[in-house]
């Protein structure tokens, strides 16, 4: 079989699976930067700060692993985290040893004078200044990456591996929380909720317009669409139903009109509000979640509406055995699939994940 | 004119009913720490509405800043040498080679605003400084948190050398990647899986 057939089987495969269809066997699509540096042998502070290396080592660790349909992201930087939760992040060989992962810093970045900034000023504005003046120059850092990703997806596919998801899609919630620091942004949004909502529903407008040019642009298989401090474990349902959902469900809206697959990247706890998930077209997303939210619960309220992908821990893949593994993702393809579901990491692979864990992940969907 | 229950105010998070019921307390005469005391079981309240599932992060995260700025209003009025009386002591640290902090500052805040006196020793905290706390404060409890896979083999190092310090010490840990399969690893105590569960597992402590 040519790459370009295996490339068009394993998409077929995801597709099927995201329509809750029968297939050969459940995809495995799994997901991870700092493992992939690990696993070879890659500095990380090189692979942190060369964005060609980085692509080349995630596609070669994976690939060298098992017969896995696709990664879903092809290419990564720390200073992605950056841009996406308006706050530095500590970098290997530059802030922290040269082996140590990268971690965010969270700090008060982002003012409460900034959402009157962003009401009056517009969104892309404030968020060009603050990436230029309060993230030291960020955009001459991730612009390269934004660059290369084309690149990186192709060379994925003439591995015949599909790049479900190298685009990600936040919410203004997710924004201002990683900007403002979660205990400041809960504050605001009791002391100021009126302000916070008002320059959240500016910053939307101005954010689906970005996404929207994005995806027309790059033409992604999917793209994940980020709940991480948004949980409905931190949240009451008022404020949830106020400040996080309507944004979530308009951004998956979006991806969805622009023929793209929306995968919910759902990190902590969302179980009192998975029947929400319902709103959203059936058969149509990926509910991708970490393991905090109980798997069992996911399928049994959304199993008939929504593909689910998940979630082998990461405390398992750093501290477990190979069988330990193979028997939990064995499990998941027997209980929350076949039908329906991809298998992958909960959230990402950790640095420290051990390789035959990874492998032991991956051949649980072809019983090698 | 009819007194203000702050217990009630504090706990339906009504903060200006707060700051008007302590400073007309205050102007009665009453003694800053008997406010204190009232307001300490506000929040017994909101960490009941909590376990009822009425409440969520967000409002623990609200009740303890309304609590910490009118303690601060307090403060200035205690008489010269008085302290609330705590329920116990906890050292709680992000361990050695992890800087994340969201989770331990939020443990740090309900903790404290529930009666317990915290001994934050910050993030990326090295063994010796965990020991060293546990030597001074004498806790009942040593708190530990990471964000990070890699940070567990600190974890389990460093619950080691609390315990060689002081076997009685309870260790929990907590964070993202934790769960009871790390706590085994690493010989702590318990896991908790949410932040008010350091709460439940305080008193229980605190109690024996």
């Amino acid at each position: 079989m040519s790459k370009t057939e295996l490339y068009n089987v394993h998409l077929e495969r995801i597709k099927k699976a995201i329509a809750l269809e029968k297939t050969d066997r459940v995809p495995v699509i799994p997901v991870g930067n700092s493992f992939c540096a690990n696993h070879l042998g890659v500095s990380l502070a090189d692979f942190a700060m060369n964005n060609e290396l980085a692509a080349d080592t995630m596609l070669k660790s994976f690939s060298s692993l098992g017969d896995i349909d696709g990664m879903q992201q092809p290419v990564f930087s720390p200073y992605l985290l950056s841009y996406q939760w308006l706050s530095k992040v500590r970098i290997p060989g530059i802030d922290l040893p040269k082996d140590v992962p990268w971690q965010v810093a969270e700090a008060e970045m982002m003012t409460v004078d900034d959402y009157d900034v962003i009401i009056n000023k517009g969104y892309n504005t404030f968020f060009k200044d603050f990436l230029k003046n309060r993230l030291d120059n960020l955009e001459e850092k991730v612009n390269p990456v934004f660059a290369y990703t084309p690149q990186a997806i192709e060379n994925c596919k003439k591995e015949g591996l599909v790049t479900l998801s190298p685009i990600v899609c936040c919410i203004p919630y997710e924004v201002f929380c990683g900007g403002r620091t979660m205990v400041k942004f809960m504050r605001d949004l009791f002391r100021l909720s009126d302000k916070v909502q008002a320059a959240m529903d500016i910053a939307m407008d101005d954010i689906v317009e970005s996404t929207r040019q994005v995806l027309r642009a790059m033409k992604p298989t999917g793209a994940w669409v980020g709940g991480w401090r948004g949980a409905s474990e931190f949240l009451s349902p008022k404020v949830w139903n106020r400040f996080e959902w309507p944004y979530f469900k308009r951004m998956v809206e979006v991806v969805l009109e622009e023929n793209v697959i929306p995968v919910l990247h759902i990190d902590s706890n969302w179980e009192r509000d998975l029947e929400k998930f319902l709103e959203l077209p059936k058969g149509k997303c990926i509910f991708s979640s970490d393991h905090a939210t109980n798997i069992y619960k996911v399928k049994e309220v959304l199993g008939d509406h929504m593909c689910i992908m998940g979630d082998v821990p990461a405390a398992l893949t750093s501290l477990g055995t190979p069988d330990e593994v193979y028997n939990y993702s064995t499990k998941l393809i027997n209980e929350i699939g076949p039908k329906g579901f991809i298998l992958s990491s909960g959230c990402d692979i950790p640095f420290n994940a051990k390789p035959e864990n990874v492998k032991a992940m991956i051949a649980a969907v072809t019983d090698k | 004119m009819e007194k203000i229950n702050l217990v009630d105010a504090l706990s339906e998070l009504d903060e200006d009913l707060v700051v008007k019921g302590v400073k007309s307390q205050l102007a009665e005469n009453v003694p800053a720490i008997e406010i204190l005391g009232q307001l300490q079981k506000g929040m017994e309240k909101v960490g009941k509405f909590y376990e009822e599932g009425e409440y969520y992060l967000s409002e623990l995260i609200m009740s303890a800043d309304i609590f910490s700025s009118v303690a601060d209003l307090l403060k200035a009025n205690m008489a010269q040498g008085a302290e609330l009386e705590t329920h116990g002591t906890i050292v709680l640290g992000t361990v050695k080679d992890d800087i994340h902090d969201i989770g331990k500052n939020i443990v740090a805040t309900i903790l404290g605003c529930n009666g317990y006196k915290v001994v934050d020793v910050g993030v990326d905290v090295p063994i010796e400084k965990f020991v060293e706390a546990v030597k001074e404060h004498k806790p009942q409890v040593v708190g530990m948190c990471c964000l990070l896979t890699t940070a567990f083999d600190a974890m389990k190092d460093t619950v080691a050398a609390v315990k060689a310090e002081n076997s009685a010490v309870k260790i929990l840990i907590g964070g993202g990647p934790c769960d009871n399969n790390v706590a085994k690893y690493c010989s702590a105590d318990y896991y908790c899986k949410t932040a008010y569960d350091a709460v439940t597992l305080m008193e229980g402590q605190c109690k024996a």
